[in-house]
């Protein structure tokens, strides 16, 4: 990716998050936009990669080493328990082959933040 | 739109500073500038960290690679660069050690029937 | 609280928790393929020698279309024209292994005399030194086809490591490699039990993970990724880098324990080296 096209895609995300507020003024910051950054950082083999081990709708070739991610507000109390379990999955079962995103660094802050906004709409 | 700018300018800063740092890189007087040897502080430390998990078979894949590329952006005069894949390295090199520390004692997994 | 612990302690010992930890290789073994019977139980135990291929039905079927032609098949006569060809000395392979070609049975073995774990490939330099040649890579390159050709001849013998009693070193040098099989590593902090135990038959993306049982009887193994034939530690080391940690020396102490420990979790099965991969 080239910086020009890099500053395109956050001219253009930029755009599209001002027209967003436009119509709705009173969205918080983990709108849609955020929803689909996490989509593509779940999506990517060497970011989330969470098809290695879990089915998602809309993605390809998954895993199925771990349950299918849907009906997440059902499972998860709210979205702080579901970042817990993405953070580090081995404080509630030791032995999950869950790698511990946030304790091992292995997505930013940032990018964890928008990957439980996209698990949490699932 | 103003945020376009902001960036922009940002960009030609870093452009600016980068070259201003090979220049100061490129002269002699590299043992005197102290940005420089903090920068190197910083990867020695990140290669102790290194050692360390290396010392208890915990070294992760790619720090030995982030502190090569360090030195290299160090060499070039980013310091910004350097600075940040020693920060990375280090915290890589203290995530390792403390992962093979905490399994000191093998714990057999549960689903193993004895 | 110091006696609290105790208590702790010795109540996980009548657990059974600390007892598996140190358990004798002959329970480990018993443990380790119960598992595997109780996981896939209308797979017979010999069948593990075929790996993945034992417990996925469709693959299995492209891998014995692949084996009609063994693409390990060149490999194996290159193998045979250095285990017969002189070295500079007038010597060959044969005077280092007397019972040769068919020898793969025996490794690895415990040496006693130098303490530590020798594997088939290690033998294979020492025997090339001590007759003045260079030794050869581990991972890739002509190692690969001296131990096709070995490995060949050797098919139908079983895996029989031994630990013998009378060195407690060997004990330790097994126990050190059964450790490192269970230990989490690298960032994604995967242990080797974790694909191959825990999720053997999931799926990681489109892949099956095979299981752990059979798996060291098919090496060296001509892999469609490598597009050639690599030893076991050269699949270990590329195990390890999945998982972003940062891989051991082939043929060095922690790979060559590794070794001792996982095929003697496949005491019993068949050897049928070289095999074919993905």
């Amino acid at each position: 990716m080239t910086i020009s096209t890099k500053l395109l895609g956050m001219a253009s995300a930029g755009v599209l998050l001002a027209g967003q507020l436009a119509l709705a003024p009173v969205a918080s910051a983990a709108g849609p936009s955020m929803t689909e950054e996490g989509k593509k950082l779940a999506f990517s083999r060497k970011k989330g990669n969470c098809l290695a081990c879990h089915a998602i709708a809309g993605g390809q070739a998954a895993g199925n080493i771990a349950p299918p991610l849907g009906a997440m507000q059902s499972r998860f109390k709210n979205k702080a328990e579901l970042k817990a379990q993405i953070m580090d999955a081995t404080v509630k079962n030791p032995e999950s082959s869950m790698p511990p995103f946030g304790r091992h660094k292995i997505l930013s802050g940032a990018e964890i933040d928008k990957v439980v906004e996209f698990v949490w709409s699932l | 739109m103003q945020n376009k700018l902001i960036g922009y300018v940002m960009i030609l800063a870093v452009l600016l500073f980068g070259g201003l740092g090979t220049v100061q890189a490129a002269g002699a007087a590299k043992a005197s500038n102290p940005e420089a040897a903090k920068v190197e502080k910083m990867i020695a430390v990140a290669d102790k960290a290194r050692k360390r998990a290396a010392s208890v078979e915990g070294e992760w894949r790619d720090v030995g690679k982030m502190l090569k590329k360090a030195k290299a952006a160090l060499a070039k005069g980013d310091y910004k660069t350097a600075k940040k894949l020693a920060a990375k390295a280090k915290s890589q090199g203290e995530m390792g050690y403390k992962q093979a520390v905490a399994q000191k004692d093998l714990k057999m997994p549960s689903y193993l029937k004895y | 609280m110091k006696h609290l612990l105790k208590k702790i302690a010795m109540l996980a010992v009548a657990g059974g928790i600390a007892a598996s930890a140190q358990a004798s290789p002959e329970a480990d073994l018993e443990a380790f393929q119960k598992f595997f019977k109780k996981r896939f139980a209308s797979v017979a135990t010999e069948e593990y020698v075929n790996g993945v291929y034992a417990i996925d039905p469709i693959g299995r079927e492209n891998w014995e279309a692949i084996e009609e032609f063994p693409p390990y098949e060149p490999f194996i006569d290159d193998g045979q024209a250095m285990w017969e060809k002189p070295f500079a000395n007038g010597k060959t392979y044969k005077d280092c292994f007397a019972d040769g070609p068919a020898i793969a049975g025996i490794y690895p073995l415990w040496d006693k005399k130098n303490g530590m774990v020798i594997t088939l490939a290690l033998a294979l330099n020492k025997c090339r030194e001590a007759n003045g040649e260079k030794p050869l890579k581990y991972k890739k390159g002509p190692i690969n086809d001296i131990l096709s050709y070995l490995a060949y001849e050797s098919r139908g013998l079983k895996t029989n490591v031994i630990i013998p009693k009378d060195d407690p070193r060997a004990l330790e040098a097994y126990e050190k490699g059964k450790k490192f099989y269970y230990t989490r590593r690298g960032q994604l902090n995967f242990s080797c039990a974790n694909c191959h135990l825990q999720n053997a038959g999931m799926n990681i993306r489109a892949d099956t993970l095979s299981p752990a049982l059979g798996h060291t009887t098919h090496f060296p193994v001509y892999r469609s990724k490598w597009g050639t034939v690599g030893t076991l530690h050269r699949r270990f080391t590329g195990c390890n880098k999945q998982v972003r940690a940062k891989p051991f020396k082939a043929q060095g102490e922690q790979y060559r324990n590794l070794e001792y420990f996982l095929t003697y979790m496949s005491n019993g099965l068949e050897l049928n080296g070289p095999g074919a991969r993905k």
